[in-house]
Parts: C-alpha cells; sequence; structure tokens
C-alpha cells in the first residue's frame, strides 16, 4: 500500500516551534536565536550586552552546548537567569529542547530571552526555534570567506554582528567586501561592526534590541 | 551532520501515520531533499540503512529510501530570469538588482512510503 504525505520533515520541530513563539507572544517576550562559529564571541557579546541593559530590561538567557555549564555559569555570574541545555553531541539547538528549558523560566518576569545556540555555522540555521529574531555572529579572525561559504546561515538571519573589530590592523579582514558578500546572499540582512571587548559600536547593537523590544511589545 | 536525527523524524512521522492504517512493515520510503536544506542525501541514506539494520522488525528486508534532489533556483523579481544561484542567491545575473528571490531549493519532505 502507497501512502501519500507531502509532510515536511521538520513538522515535528516546526510545532514545538510554534508552541514557543505563542508562549513568547502572549507574555511580551522578545527572543532572540544568536548563532555563530564556535569562538566567534557569542557568549562575551551576551555578557557585555547584559551588563549593560540589565537596568532596563529583565534579561533570561538560554546555553546551547554539547557538554558542560560553563556558558551559563558565566550568565549567572551576573546576575541573569541561565539554564544550559547540552546536546551531548547533538549540532544544534532544536525547538522541542527549548520547550524543555520553559519551565524554568517565569515569562512575566522576562523581557528579553536570548537563546545562544550550538557554535555551527551549518545546521543552526535549518531549525525554528520560535524565536523573534535570528543574529549570526561572525568574528574578524574567522576571515572574509566566511559569508559565501555558509550562505544558508546568512540568508536565513536578519542581523550579522561583525565581532572582534579591534582586531581589524592585524589582520586581513574587509569589512566592505564582507558587506557586498552579505548584500548579495540576503539584502535584507545589516552588517554591525563591532567589538564586545573594546565596546566599538555596541551602541548600535543595543539601538537595534531597544527597536526590537518596542516592535515586539506592540505585536 | 544531523542526519540520523533527522531520519528519527521521518521514521516518526510515517510511522504515526503508519498506526492509524494498521500499516505494520515498510518498503520504500520517498523523500525530496533541497540542496539549501541542510540535509545530505548519502548521508540520510546511510541513516536510513543504520536504522533498517538496528529495526529489522520495521522494515521488509529490500525495503528501500529513495530521494529526489531539489535544486536551487532563483528568480529575479524584475526582470524574471531565472537562474541558478552561485553563493550570491539574490543577485540578479541579468539586471544584477539584488532581486533574486530563491523559488527552489529548500524543501524537504516526506513524500511518500509503502508498507503493509
Amino acid at each position: 500500500m502507497e501512502v501519500k504525505l507531502n509532510t515536511n520533515v521538520l513538522t515535528n520541530n516546526n510545532v514545538a516551534a510554534d508552541y514557543n513563539r505563542d508562549l513568547f507572544h502572549k507574555t511580551k517576550t522578545l527572543v532572540i536565536n544568536v548563532m555563530s562559529s564556535p569562538g566567534a564571541g557569542k557568549t562575551t557579546l551576551l555578557e557585555e550586552t547584559i551588563k549593560k541593559l540589565s537596568k532596563q530590561y529583565r534579561i533570561g538567557v538560554i546555553e546551547g552546548d554539547l557538554a558542560t555549564e560553563k556558558d551559563a555559569d558565566r550568565i549567572r555570574q551576573l546576575g541573569a537567569k541561565a539554564v544550559q541545555i547540552n546536546t551531548h553531541g547533538g549540532c544544534h539547538l532544536d525547538a522541542r529542547m527549548v520547550v524543555a528549558t520553559l519551565p524554568e523560566f517565569d515569562f512575566e518576569e522576562i523581557d528579553i530571552l536570548f537563546i545562544e545556540n550550538v557554535g555551527n555555522l551549518v545546521c543552526p540555521s535549518g531549525y525554528d526555534l520560535g524565536q523573534n529574531h535570528k543574529v549570526a555572529v561572525l568574528s574578524v579572525p574567522e576571515g572574509n570567506d566566511k559569508i559565501p561559504k555558509y550562505p544558508q546561515m546568512f540568508m536565513r538571519t536578519e542581523l550579522v554582528l561583525l565581532n572582534k573589530v579591534d582586531l581589524l590592523p592585524y589582520l586581513d579582514f574587509d569589512v566592505e567586501t564582507a558587506k557586498e558578500d552579505l548584500k548579495g546572499i540576503n539584502p535584507e540582512s545589516t552588517l554591525l561592526p563591532l567589538s564586545a571587548k573594546t565596546q566599538e559600536g555596541m551602541d548600535s547593537w543595543y539601538s537595534w534590541i531597544d527597536e526590537a523590544y518596542q516592535a515586539c511589545l506592540k505585536q | 551532520m544531523h542526519e540520523m536525527a533527522l531520519m528519527g523524524d521521518i521514521l516518526d512521522i510515517i510511522m504515526k501515520d503508519a498506526e492509524s492504517k494498521g500499516i505494520k512493515q515498510f518498503s520504500r520510503i520517498d523523500l525530496i531533499v533541497g540542496e539549501l536544506s541542510n540535509a545530505m542525501p548519502d548521508a540520510l541514506t546511510m541513516a536510513f540503512e543504520i536504522y533498517k539494520e538496528q529495526n529489522a522488525q520495521l522494515f521488509t528486508k529490500d525495503a528501500s529510501l529513495h530521494i529526489q534532489f531539489e535544486e536551487a533556483i532563483s528568480e529575479c523579481i524584475f526582470c524574471k530570469t531565472v537562474y541558478k544561484p552561485d553563493f550570491k542567491i539574490s543577485i540578479c545575473p541579468s539586471c544584477h538588482m539584488p532581486s533574486g528571490k530563491l523559488i527552489s531549493g529548500e524543501t524537504f519532505q516526506v513524500l511518500s512510503y509503502e508498507g503493509e
């Protein structure tokens, strides 16, 4: 017997993502899915963001890693609520893993939730977690070729934070080429050069968050 | 490389459907896999063979996985040129505007299955 299905393979994930989205929407929580290669500086960026914005917003973080609580511990030291997901070899977070962490948060008490995905420039881009925004972090030492080499990530994100620009004088990274490559893959995406370490350019990122939060309240 | 997990999702989808129809054993699964879907056909085939070996009762001996590959194709919203995108997916090769939209290549579906 032949049965026609025409069902999206990611149906189970998408049902869970819709469940998350519904909860985030009801509780007016802005949710940002942050993705990058390992070592691009996602956790440092979140640490600096929490330091700067914690007076203004109540911030929660879901940390995705294969193993350890190291990243969640770094966030907790700043007084923010952090829940660690260990994927035990899994190369990305999926929406069901996020669902499993929801009871740990009181979303009436959280304005912004950052989801720091597993460090990987490939697989995380394919999974909807129910977030409002997908943001990619790219860092100067990774080189100019990453945008053209990993188009799926950059066509599915709306903002690219180019981190570690304090290293530009020492490396061959060209910011204009990166902007042009990004425009070729996704004309609607924006590249913000910044350094979480020196704070250069971070104000643009904070303004972007403010705007995203205001838009989230108006939904 | 998460094709084992994806194959788990695929089997979950067909097993749920098969339960309602009283189907207990599968002989064929047909998928469509887009070039930009983040899934590799060869790795899916390998994952299928591993699941088949580990769950012999679920599959007939000659059960097979068939994958229809969907190429990435873009179309320019202005001049309507249809083109095979290189990494600059959205740049139209005819009018050079950033106006190309993917019209194919992201699909990842279970098309059908066969079983008794």
